[in-house]
């Protein structure tokens, strides 16, 4: 049996949660190992999926512009187009970001231990690496950052050929004719509208009316309208009972209704859950919570309280974004080092095409807790550099209390809607009025524009400063 | 001068006067590009062409397939075969596309227009169907490994297919240079010249022949991937299937089974598969086997 190691702190898990847990930690001074199963390090939110699907996006981008223009450019994407080509950058992304990370890996004195993590009791880890030797280690703390992998559920046979999972859907070697998508969430939405501008015949399916409930529906349809006008079909309200191969040449869908649908490949995006197949977190003194997730406190303390958890091994929200702080919050936590509380106001963004992006409350939840709210909606068609742009399914959405001064939540739909709703974001944070929106010079023409009319027609409806502007 | 050579050693043998001239031709011949390249089969080509095509359809297929007798014959029989349809006769491709797949289809069709007839080594008759044999072991290898490593699948029975297309052409100049100078040489120096020529020969093939990208960084850098620039994880997966393949032909043919050695190559680790993925690859043996056996009916 390999010789016991002593650490402070061991991390599983070198994705935004992880990565920032380790880093914290060794600037605090401590001895910390971060383990890694992959070779790489930054987890499949590098290796998989963010990084690689918004650079399939980029050019996805590109392809609908220039279709879009057509009397500019006469271009036709070629029909054996390899995905490769598609994805053309991202080796240089990918390498620069291993790059970077390995350096601050090393800068900071961490050890990286390339292997699977299990517990053998609540301090003590073992490490299998690839080749079945192991090590073991003896953590003052440990904080599991090891990340989420696709739901497979049971009728769907993911076969990384015909049927892919959110992992494997970048393996493909051209763009098929036709894709089923299944889902409506995050990682459902973004494939289905980013494959359809590709030329794609997209069809996606959920069980729910419209794709990402957790938006205001009047994003969402647009988001929907967007998707089908490129030709894509939306099948809301449907359950798929049962995937398979036909045996020739495609997919098929069959759900309750009747309906079937057939496609050349299909990707099964119905969701993800916590990787913590290989952890034996019940050596630990841990167990899931209903939803499948290490359950934590605010602190990110698990029932074991040496043991912190962060990313999307706890669940929601789920954004690397979010997961980057948890990670370094959770050292932090740790090692006793203070902090201030955490922000509850996080962007979530959605990279679709369009994109869509929103802070704060939905009207939905506003209403439930404010009642008679005041909504400011700017459409981007109305706004110059909208026009310029050719954007037509743009929408930006201040939600509003009753008095119509503060804000409450902004939602917005459309190309760059994950950067422009930072000024929403500030905005809140400093607890600006909704005036200021108007008080203030943005460049014009810019689709920040979209504030001002919003933050108009909310100031339009407030009864007792009608009259103001 | 023909005998099993599957035993030949692949360490450097101290070639003989005119095996070493044999050496300067086929290096002259490959930098001059001068060299009886293989045609694509153009059966083949159209059956690659339509699996690429997005609006391609079974009776596409089919008739494809049925405009070459021989090729139509042999998917036949092979879809009638013990391990595709036990119980069943087929009689029409359209019924075997039907029943089988149009990928899987696609795959036969491909394993039986590019064969060891294509070449012409009559000195090396017997090593040219080895070649192929371990060719298609690669390609369904391939597969399970690319499966395994969540790689790409669909590419990896056509890198396989290919990755050793070299080596009958290297076999084929010497044939017709020992024909011409009535000379000889011995199995083992053949196969050194194989060893030592095949991936830049299959390189120059695979680009003539118009190959995606991702087949010819496979061919080429399939011995040394770290080398393979855009496609690396294919250039890996193929040298593991190389290496899967030879072991399951040695163990079939000879007796001499050592799948664990293989698995313990480098590349198993670069492909990042544990111990228990390692098991799982195991365990696709007898379905590589089967695969074999149907697709050689």
């Amino acid at each position: 049996m390999s010789e016991l190691q002593q650490v402070d702190v061991l991390v599983i898990g070198s994705g935004p949660a992880g990565q920032k847990a380790a880093v914290q930690a060794a600037k605090a001074g401590k001895k910390v190992v971060l383990v890694e199963r992959d070779q790489s390090l930054g987890g499949a939110c590098v290796h998989r999926g963010t990084i690689p699907s918004k650079t399939l996006r980029e050019n996805a981008l590109r392809v609908k512009n220039m279709r879009k223009n057509a009397s500019l450019c006469n271009f036709q994407l070629a029909e054996d187009t390899e995905m490769s080509t598609l994805i053309d950058r991202l080796n240089r992304v990918l390498k620069a970001h291993d790059g970077f990370m390995a350096k601050q890996i090393e800068r900071n004195h961490i050890l990286r231990v390339h292997g699977r993590a299990r517990f053998l009791s609540a301090n003590e880890i073992e490490v299998v690496k690839v080749r079945g030797e192991a090590e073991r280690y003896l953590a003052k703390s440990i904080v599991i950052a090891s990340g989420s992998i696709p739901r497979q559920p049971d009728n769907i046979p993911v076969d990384h050929e015909n049927i892919f999972d959110s992992d494997s859907i970048l393996t493909m070697l051209y763009l098929p004719r036709s894709l089923t998508v299944l889902g409506g969430g995050v990682i459902a939405s973004e494939y289905a509208s980013i494959f359809q501008a590709l030329g794609v015949k997209v069809t996606m399916i959920d069980r729910y009316p419209l794709p990402l409930g957790f938006m205001d529906a009047d994003l969402t349809t647009t988001f929907v309208d967007s998707f089908t006008e490129m030709g894509g079909t939306w099948l809301g309200d449907k359950i798929v009972t049962k995937v398979e191969w036909d045996g020739i040449s495609q997919v098929v869908t069959h759900c309750e209704d009747g309906t079937v649908v057939k496609s050349a490949k299909l990707l099964c995006a119905a969701g993800r859950l916590a990787n913590v197949k290989d952890l034996q977190l019940e050596n630990a003194g841990l167990s899931l919570n209903a939803m499948g997730h290490i359950s934590v406190d605010e602190m990110l303390q698990t029932a074991v309280p040496h043991i912190y958890a962060a990313g999307d091994v706890i669940g929601p929200p789920s954004l690397a974004s979010a997961s980057m702080e948890q990670g370094r919050r959770a050292s932090c936590n740790a090692l006793g080092i203070e902090v201030g509380p955490m922000s509850k106001m996080i962007p979530s963004g959605i990279y679709g095409i369009p994109e869509l992006s929103a802070v704060g409350l939905t009207e939905g939840q506003a209403r439930k807790v404010h009642g008679d709210i005041l909504i400011g909606r700017a459409r981007f068609d109305e706004i110059s550099r909208g026009q310029i742009n050719g954007i037509r399914d743009g929408m930006l959405k201040i939600i509003c209390d009753p008095q119509g001064e503060k804000i409450l939540g902004v939602q917005i739909v459309g190309e760059g809607a994950t950067e422009l709703i930072h000024i929403g974001q500030m905005a809140m944070l400093s607890n600006a009025d909704v005036d200021i929106f108007v008080e203030s010079i943005f460049n014009f023409p810019t689709l920040a524009e979209a504030y001002r009319v919003a933050a108009l027609a909310v100031i339009g409806q407030r009864a007792k400063h009608s009259d103001k502007y | 001068m023909e005998k099993n050579v599957l035993e030949a050693a692949q360490n450097n043998v101290t070639l003989s006067e005119y095996a070493q001239i044999l050496a300067e031709h086929l290096e002259t011949q490959l930098k001059e590009k001068n060299f009886d390249m293989p045609m694509l089969p153009d059966v083949a080509s159209r059956v690659l062409a339509l699996s690429n095509d997005p609006d391609s359809d079974a009776a596409q297929l089919a008739k494809l397939i049925q405009s070459d007798q021989a090729l139509s014959g042999h998917v036949m029989r092979i879809a009638n075969s013990a391990a595709y349809t036990p119980n069943a006769s087929m009689v029409s491709l359209q019924q075997a596309i039907a029943r089988l797949g149009m990928s899987l289809i696609t795959e036969i069709a491909l394993a039986a227009s590019l064969n060891s007839k294509m070449f012409k080594a009559p000195l090396f008759k017997d090593r040219l169907v080895e070649i192929w044999d371990h060719a298609l072991a690669s390609a369904l290898w391939g597969k399970e490994v690319a499966r395994i490593s969540k790689k790409n699948v669909e590419a990896s029975f056509l890198c396989g297919l290919l990755h050793s297309i070299g080596r009958p052409v290297v076999l084929q100049s010497i044939s017709e240079q020992l024909e011409a100078t009535k000379q000889s040489i011995s199995p083992e120096e053949a196969r050194q010249l194989e060893d030592q020529f095949h991936v830049a020969f299959g390189a120059v093939i695979v680009d003539k022949w118009q190959m995606p990208g991702i087949v010819q960084e496979a061919v080429q850098y399939y011995q040394d991937y770290r080398q393979a620039r855009h496609h690396r994880d294919q250039a890996m997966v193929i040298h593991a299937a190389d290496k899967l393949a030879g072991d399951t032909l040695a163990c079939q043919k000879q007796g001499v089974c050592k799948l664990d050695t293989v698995l313990d190559d480098d590349v198993f680790a670069g492909l990042n598969l544990y111990q228990d993925e390692i098991e799982k690859l195991k365990e696709q043996t007898e379905k590589v086997l089967a695969g074999m056996e149907a697709m050689r009916a």
